[in-house]
């Protein structure tokens, strides 16, 4: 088993970065090509704690290595992933759990992300992947496939950081341009 | 906002992401409304149609089985792990490494 960790700081409030991680693969991200789709599958507000439960279908397209490719065999192209989120507004925290669909029985990613505030105008994002290759046999071929793997979750979430202040950006933006408009009506 | 992976849905889905995240910026953030209620018709339109693809493509199978496996997320602190993990990361910090 390999495991990726990440952490990132975000300058704005954990209000604009938890709205705006509902939009995160939407077109102000052009960092983001390889999530092709993102369905929300259920949506429920726990009426005792206030808990936001959320489960979302992620769709990518990212070509695998070439030597997995030929080991695994089929149609890479498409891969899907199960996606839990919890949002606890008192506590101020985000919680999304991770799991992939598809090569479930080659290869296990399970991934957590925690948004939660540093102060006011500041929030913290800290991301960890568990990968665990499932197949039997040589060692050599489970590591590089954890291997590649990690590598893989590092690329993007290079990608993802960037891709993402770019949306908290734009975000902030048409909020801003929003608020007028309605000050502007109001007068 | 993200297409959906059947593109007949689209239309609904964009209805649909536009009206929850008003009511989640407005409302539910400030406390205002626990119930998402002005966006039930939209989402119930959007499942009906997401939930035919999901079953020609057999996405559903996978899904129950990914659900089974998420229960323990629902009850427990999934989040124990990661706050393990924080203690020895340094900040702004970006690792692969042995389990």
């Amino acid at each position: 088993m390999k495991v990726f960790s990440n952490q990132v700081t975000y300058d704005y409030s954990w209000d604009e970065v938890s709205t705006a991680n509902w939009r995160k693969y939407g077109p102000w991200n052009n960092k983001s090509e390889h999530v092709i789709a993102v369905d929300t599958l259920s949506r429920r507000v726990d009426p005792e704690t206030g808990v936001l439960r959320t489960e979302r279908l992620i769709t990518c397209k990212q070509a695998a290595p070439d030597w997995i490719k030929s080991l695994l065999g089929g149609n890479m192209e498409e891969s899907f992933v199960y996606e839990a989120s919890y949002v606890d507004p008192q506590s101020k925290t985000v919680t999304m759990v991770s799991q992939n669909l598809t090569w479930s029985n080659l290869v296990r990613v399970q991934e957590e992300v925690v948004y939660k505030p540093l102060s006011d105008h500041q929030t913290q994002f800290i991301q960890s992947a568990r990968i665990t290759a499932l197949c039997g046999g040589w060692q050599r071929i489970k590591n590089g496939i954890e291997d590649s793997l990690c590598t893989r979750f590092k690329e993007n979430a290079v990608k993802g950081r960037e891709g993402f202040e770019r949306v908290l950006e734009m975000s902030r933006i048409v909020f801003a341009e929003e608020k007028e408009r309605l000050q502007q009506q109001l007068m | 906002m993200s297409a959906s992976l059947a593109p007949e849905c689209n239309e609904v889905k964009e209805r649909y992401d536009t009206c929850f995240l008003k009511w989640y910026s407005e409302k539910y953030l400030r406390g205002a409304e626990k119930d998402n209620k002005e966006c039930a018709g939209l989402f119930n339109e959007y499942q009906k149609c997401l939930s035919v693809a999901l079953k020609n493509r057999g996405i559903d199978k996978l899904l129950d089985e990914a659900r089974e496996d998420n229960k323990e997320n629902d009850s427990s602190n999934v989040w124990l792990d990661l706050l393990a993990a924080e203690k020895g990361m340094p900040a702004d910090a970006l690792a692969c490494g042995e389990a």
